[in-house]
């Protein structure tokens, strides 16, 4: 896993900075990146601050360190965040209060007194980490399921849409059988029959969501192959594929760039209440949540267990929220008729 | 004229949301007065057949809705049995053969629910006696193959027993017609079984091949209750009729009216209980009992002058389903359950110092701990090459240091508040054979032990010498709730502490399955509850023949040791005198040298009731005792008016907030508007 | 109009054939019959008992093809667990559950009610609450009101529905004890008691994306021709509002709703499961936890001929509503 985690990493990164370069070079995604950022300076730098951070939890490797106590650990690959926190001596025998010197319960000094920013659970571990290393896990369920999803989606539904006919028959067949299973029954029987595991999980997700994109790119592409250019590129004889390519996919990036950012959202969602149901990923904000819902019940009240997850999965969530709905304003072309 | 509709609108919403209620009360105000006890239950019952339901979630039905020939004494510990439908407790009568019976004498005049199954014999007839044959159906019920009772294996030793079930099957077999019979012509034609005589009218004898004094705990439990032939005949789910496991018809002092058991379930009194004859008036089963201990009184568990009153007190008992622990708990604080256990979340506000906290007393609760005859222990399983009997001393020196590293007092602490026995060996407290001053030299944490341990055994600080890397061991369950990972985390941060790696592999339920029957684990965890109070009802999980390897059995920790099977053999059927002591502290010796278990505690419950709930003393087996308890109503609905005001001022608050928003935007409108 | 619902109706039983297959795919195909008997059964019956077990609920036939037949014998393909799969679910034989032989079809009569009394008031309160809100924002649009209900709808959106449950139930039913923390009561006058948290929690969670998108739908229409018409001739803002934007408008919103009818039935999963309705939700959670795969197996299949069902009437009632579609 730590091979494979660190590769992707590599890959993520190297494909971000030749995104980057399109960007930069083509005059109308570069006012429209500038835009973005003139509109909503916050979210994009907590969204990047995220994106720093799952990163850092993926580039991880075995050996080094001072560990000492724990040879699991050092023979255990670990992440640039493992290593910054250091959990198996930042723990604590069990609960204590964010900033507190004594334990929760027995009021015993802590190992570490002061320094947990938000707490510790009730095995002891602190929640800032815990929350952290969350952040991969969301990014992996919501980005790579979507990063995945997306063009296999996008194949289907533009060709779909541009061949027609049987193709469409078959495709609009397809979609429609999986679209009238309820996704949430649909993403559960999946899981129960697959098993549990991050790669399940994800597959699952990845079917189930797999129709929504589908159906607007094939929605798009049948109303862009009626458009006067279409039709007079392929009078001049452009081959069918290079018209995909130059005329159809261009056009509907707007839409699918504010479809994934939704369904980034939706995604990271959907799986907390996979982890209600048992399902979920294992170090998810979904489980840390469904571990410290019974607590508010305590008395007295442990909050900040919830508090770290809930805040760290809202602020995320909020923050592509308002990026793709700036996105939407800047980029939609309906809107941008309207002179706004 | 629309600035008045949206008026209109706002009132009618908030005025809404007052009329909804506004108040937590979930019984219709009728039901105030009434002898009532509110109870919960978190799981629906599978089935109310009581040849067939096994769980907690059915007893709490069945246990009230059918009687029993023998009873356990109320108050009485250790669980001493005494005469239900039986005159008395029968003794054992041995034969010249080896063989052993037991003679019950009914007591005359027990009649059944009326139920409209009776017309079947009694014409207009709605009830009828009790009589030996009942019992002989239940028991060839047990034997049947198609009604698939779990406990048919423990009845192995009565005679013809097994004979029957197998002449049954084969006449089904052979002959359709047979086989399209009502189940008690069956049984009539198959013969019945062998060593279950009904001498008279009155007079059941059971013979057994050979000693099992533990038969007679047998006929405490519903398996062995009284069915009338008619409701099985009559409830056989045709269109318009129920299944009869969803229509119990029984002789016990409450009647199932109501069965929605995905909601709710309600038992009322039945009036005819023990009710027809004088000579019935004292029977055991039927009053209170007339001694009662002074430590009873003083706890105030028991009231005093309850002693010799004719049962049952309550006129229903009302079941709501509760499937989340904390609701369940909260509405047990608000009064709207009458008893309740106590959860994790709330232990620190409702006991300080070992007894209940200021605040409860002065709600007049009580308190009551009983050690449940339990255990909870980590298995491994010894079919492994790795950590089982294959790895000889090696696997033996491994299994030690894990039990050492395992702190019972810090998990039960951390998990349950500290509710529990340290378990020292597969015996709980009041189970024969069990001694409250033994240590286990394995259960006592030691990690320098264990790590001195482990390297004899070939892992010095964990490392597999083969591989040069920590020995990875994997930890299954189909257990994936967030609370149980929580749980299974901390053993194996313990076990790291010793270098070892576990992984902890919550799968599905299928997907565990599927490895147990592969034996493809090695370390699991399991609870188990004792089925009556006898050391052979927890050392049988460790007998060979129930390997779960071999059968299929729940020996899951595959743990075949030929001394043990022969100690074991010879102890079960012994009564608890000086012999039988001496082969269980054998047997125990070996389970601490060979540890196929840790075993980590024994479960203590925390029984919470109300002020206005008498006779509430816990039972410690699960065995529902509402018969002989009680409730003072008018108490319970003041308290719970005293404990259920609603805050309101919030909602007044938040309507001003509204207001006071939009006055502005109004202003501004009606401004623009000029 | 007729030949086009002909159509429509028997592309969606082909679909329905579709799902069908795939259901098969999903229970059949990956999850052994053994498993099944286990969980109802329970672990410690002996091996013939299992066997029973699957002989009673017909699970001991093979998938697809029952070699026991000879060549040529029609048995062969109707003596399978896939033709009997779809036999039973197009007669709607649903038969017994997996976990404990109750009826399914009893059961589903059971439990529709609780689930309506739910999604019934959520949707309708949902529904007016959303429509009352976004035609307040729209009339005051870029005002200080439209930008602090917009941020707020944004801000409620990014909540997970998890969170809103558990924070109403801890903050409504135990801290201001207004109404019972879970449960249900099939009387009337009490069931209101214990509906009003799950159907507040519900209205909450979902207004934020609700109010947007009606917003959108208001703003938009209010920008067309024929309004601008009416405020030039000199109506009020508020009439204008009321009688003109509104009417037009409800037909994209109520072609967004006519979509969700169906799923009124269906129940909504998370707020039975926390609040302890029996409704056709939790018996489908139960049925998840269970094991119990023909209970499962039936609520996906209801699920989806809903859900076609509602595409159906979607259709419809755009050709209705609007006389400008072209059925095609």
């Amino acid at each position: 896993m730590g091979f494979l985690s660190n590769t992707l990493v590599v890959l993520l990164l190297v494909g971000g900075v030749w995104l980057a370069r399109l960007v930069a070079r083509d005059r109308y995604w570069r006012e429209n990146a500038t835009q973005l950022w003139r509109r909503r300076p916050l979210a994009l730098i907590t969204l990047a601050l995220f994106l720093l951070i799952g990163v850092l939890d993926s580039v991880g490797w075995v050996g080094g360190g001072a560990s000492g106590e724990d040879d699991v650990a050092a023979l255990r690959s670990r992440t640039l965040i493992d290593r910054l926190f250091q959990p198996e001596r930042f723990t604590e025998a069990s609960y204590s209060a964010p900033l507190a010197r004594l334990s929760f319960y027995g009021g015993q000094p802590l190992k570490h007194p002061g320094k947990h920013l938000l707490g510790t659970d009730i095995l002891g571990r602190d929640v800032v980490y815990r929350a952290f290393k969350g952040v991969r896990v969301a990014l992996l369920i919501g980005g790579f399921t979507s990063l995945i999803v997306i063009p296999i989606a996008l194949l289907f539904g533009v060709f779909a849409g541009y061949f027609g006919k049987r193709i469409d028959d078959a495709v609009f067949f397809l979609m429609t059988v999986l679209a009238s299973v309820p996704s949430l029954l649909l993403l559960i029987a999946l899981v129960m029959v697959m098993g549990r595991g991050t790669l399940q999980v994800c597959i699952a997700l990845g079917i189930t969501g797999w129709v929504h994109f589908c159906r607007i790119a094939r929605g798009e592409t049948l109303k862009l192959r009626e458009a006067e250019f279409v039709d007079a590129a392929r009078a001049l004889g452009v081959s069918d594929l290079t018209i995909i390519r130059r005329h159809v996919l261009p056009n509907i990036a707007h839409l699918i760039i504010i479809t994934f950012a939704l369904s980034f959202t939706g995604l990271v969602l959907a799986e907390t209440i996979l982890s209600y149901l048992g399902i979920g990923l294992d170090g998810s904000w979904g489980q840390m949540i469904d571990q410290a819902r019974n607590e508010l019940s305590r008395t007295p009240i442990i909050w900040w267990n919830l508090a770290g997850a809930s805040v760290a999965l809202f602020v995320l969530i909020l923050a592509v929220n308002m990026i793709a709905d700036a996105l939407r304003d800047i980029i939609d072309p309906r809107t941008r008729r309207e002179g706004r | 004229m629309t600035w008045a509709f949206v008026r209109v609108a706002i009132i009618t919403g908030s005025l809404a949301l007052a009329l909804a209620g506004c108040s937590n009360n979930p019984y219709p105000a009728s039901d105030r007065a009434q002898k009532i006890l509110y109870s919960s239950f978190s799981e629906a019952p599978k089935t109310l057949d009581p040849a067939v339901a096994y769980t907690t979630a059915s007893h709490i039905i069945t246990g009230n809705v059918y009687d029993t020939l023998l009873e356990y004494h109320f108050l009485k510990r250790p669980y001493e049995l005494m005469p239900g439908l039986a005159e008395r407790v029968p003794e054992a009568v041995p034969h010249a053969d080896g063989r052993v019976s037991y003679r019950f004498k009914i007591r005359d005049g027990i009649l059944f629910h009326p139920d409209p199954c009776f017309q079947l014999s009694q014409g207009e007839g709605r009830s009828r006696k009790v009589t030996a044959a009942d019992f002989a159906f239940e028991l060839a019920r047990l034997a049947d193959p198609a009604v698939n009772s779990p406990l048919a294996g423990s009845f192995g030793q009565v005679l013809g027993f097994v004979e029957f079930a197998e002449t049954l099957a084969a006449l089904r077999q052979t002959d359709p017609a047979f086989a399209d019979l009502p189940a008690h012509e069956q049984y009539q034609r198959a013969g019945g079984i062998a060593g279950v005589v009904a001498r008279t009218e009155l007079e059941l004898e059971i013979v057994l091949k050979e000693a099992k004094p533990q038969i007679l705990y047998f006929f405490a439990m519903p398996f062995t209750t009284p069915v009338p032939w008619e409701a099985v005949a009559y409830y056989n789910g045709q269109p318009g009729r129920e299944h009869f496991a969803d229509h119990p018809v029984g002789t016990g002092p409450y009647r199932l009216t109501t069965y929605e058991k995905q909601y709710r379930m309600l038992l009322e009194r039945h009036a005819a209980w023990y009710g027809s004859g004088v000579a019935l008036a004292d029977a055991p089963g039927a009053v209170f009992p007339r001694e009662i201990a002074r430590d009873d009184i003083l706890n105030q568990q028991i009231d005093p002058d309850y002693a010799g009153r004719r049962l049952p007190f309550l006129d229903r008992i009302n079941f709501v389903r509760e499937r989340e622990d904390i609701p369940r708990f909260n509405k047990f604080l608000q009064g709207y359950y009458d008893e309740g256990h106590i959860i994790k979340e709330s232990f620190d506000a409702i006991v300080q110092n070992d007894a209940l906290s200021p605040q409860m007393s002065a709600r007049g609760m009580r308190l009551d701990k009983t050690v449940e005859p339990s255990i909870f222990y980590i298995g491994f399983n010894m079919a492994d090459p790795v950590v089982g009997a294959a790895a000889g001393e090696r696997g033996r020196k491994l299994r030690q240091a894990m039990s050492l590293a395992i702190d019972s007092k810090a998990y039960l602490e951390l998990f349950l508040n500290g509710r529990g026995v340290l378990a020292q060996s597969p015996l709980p407290p009041g189970i024969f054979g069990y001694d409250a001053e033994y240590k286990n030299p394995f259960r006592q944490p030691d990690l320098a032990r264990a790590q001195k341990l482990l390297a004899e055994a070939g892992y010095k600080n964990g490392l597999d010498a083969h591989t040069g890397v920590p020995l990875k061991l994997a930890f299954d369950t189909p257990n994936t709730t967030a609370q149980a990972l929580l749980q299974y985390q901390f053993y194996v941060s313990a076990w790291r502490q010793l270098g070892l790696d576990v992984e902890i592999n919550a799968t599905t339920y299928n997907q565990f399955q599927a490895k147990v029957r592969r034996g493809a684990y090695q370390l699991f965890t399991w609870g188990w509850i004792a089925d009556f109070p006898d050391p052979e009802n927890f050392f049988f999980l460790l007998e060979c023949g129930n390997a779960q390897a071999k059968s299929g059995g729940p020996n899951t920790a595959n743990f075949c040791n030929g001394e043990f099977d022969r100690l074991y053999h010879a102890m079960k059927s012994l009564p608890n005198d000086e012999r039988r002591h001496g082969l269980i502290k054998r047997m125990l010796a070996l389970t601490e040298q060979e540890r196929p278990w840790i075993e980590l505690f024994h479960n203590e419950e925390y029984a919470l009731s109300h002020a206005w709930v008498i006779n509430s003393k816990p039972m410690g087996l699960s065995y529902p005792t509402y018969k002989y308890m009680d409730v003072k109503p008018e108490l319970r609905a003041r308290l719970q008016v005293d404990w259920n005001v609603p805050v309101r001022w919030p909602l007044y608050v938040a309507l001003l907030l509204i207001v006071a928003v939009s006055l502005p935007a109004v202003r501004t409108f009606y401004r623009e508007r000029q | 109009m007729g030949a086009y619902l002909i159509r429509r109706v028997g592309y969606g039983l082909i679909t329905v054939l579709g799902v069908l297959f795939l259901l098969f795919v999903l229970f059949f195909a990956v999850t052994d019959p053994d498993d099944i008997a286990r969980k109802a059964v329970g672990e410690r019956a002996r091996p013939e008992v299992y066997a029973l077990w699957k002989k009673n609920h017909g699970y001991d036939r093979p998938l697809l093809l029952n070699r026991a037949y000879a060549a040529g014998d029609s048995r062969r393909y109707t003596d399978t667990l896939l033709f009997d799969h779809y036999r039973r679910m197009l007669t709607f034989d649903f038969g017994n559950s997996d976990a404990d032989d109750s009826l399914i079809a009893r059961r589903l009569k059971e439990g529709m009610g609780p689930s309506l009394s739910l999604t019934v008031p959520l949707f309708a309160f949902g529904l007016v609450l959303g429509v009352l809100l976004a035609l307040f924002v729209a009339f005051f649009r870029e005002t200080y009101i439209d930008r602090a209900v917009l941020v707020l709808c944004m801000l409620t959106m990014s909540i997970a529905g998890l969170l809103y449950i558990i924070s109403g139930q801890y903050l409504i039913g135990m801290l201001l004890k207004w109404f019972p923390i879970s449960g249900f009561a099939f009387e009337p006058y009490l069931a209101g008691r214990f509906l009003a948290l799950p159907v507040l929690v519900g209205v909450v969670s979902g207004i934020g994306a609700d109010v947007r998108l009606y917003r959108t739908i208001f703003v938009e229409e209010s920008n067309r021709d024929y309004v601008r018409t009416a405020r030039a001739k000199g109506c009020g803002e508020v009439r204008v509002m009321l009688a003109h934007v509104l009417r037009n408008a409800l037909i994209p919103i109520l072609s967004n709703i006519v979509i969700t009818i169906p799923f009124l039935f269906t129940g909504a999963l998370l707020l039975e499961s926390f609040f302890g309705i029996p409704g056709l939700g939790s018996l489908t959670v139960e049925a998840i936890q269970g094991n119990d795969f023909s209970t499962l197996r039936t609520m996906v299949y209801l699920g989806a001929l809903l859900f076609i069902a509602g595409q159906i009437l979607t259709d419809i009632s755009y050709a209705l509503a609007d006389p400008r579609v072209r059925l095609t």
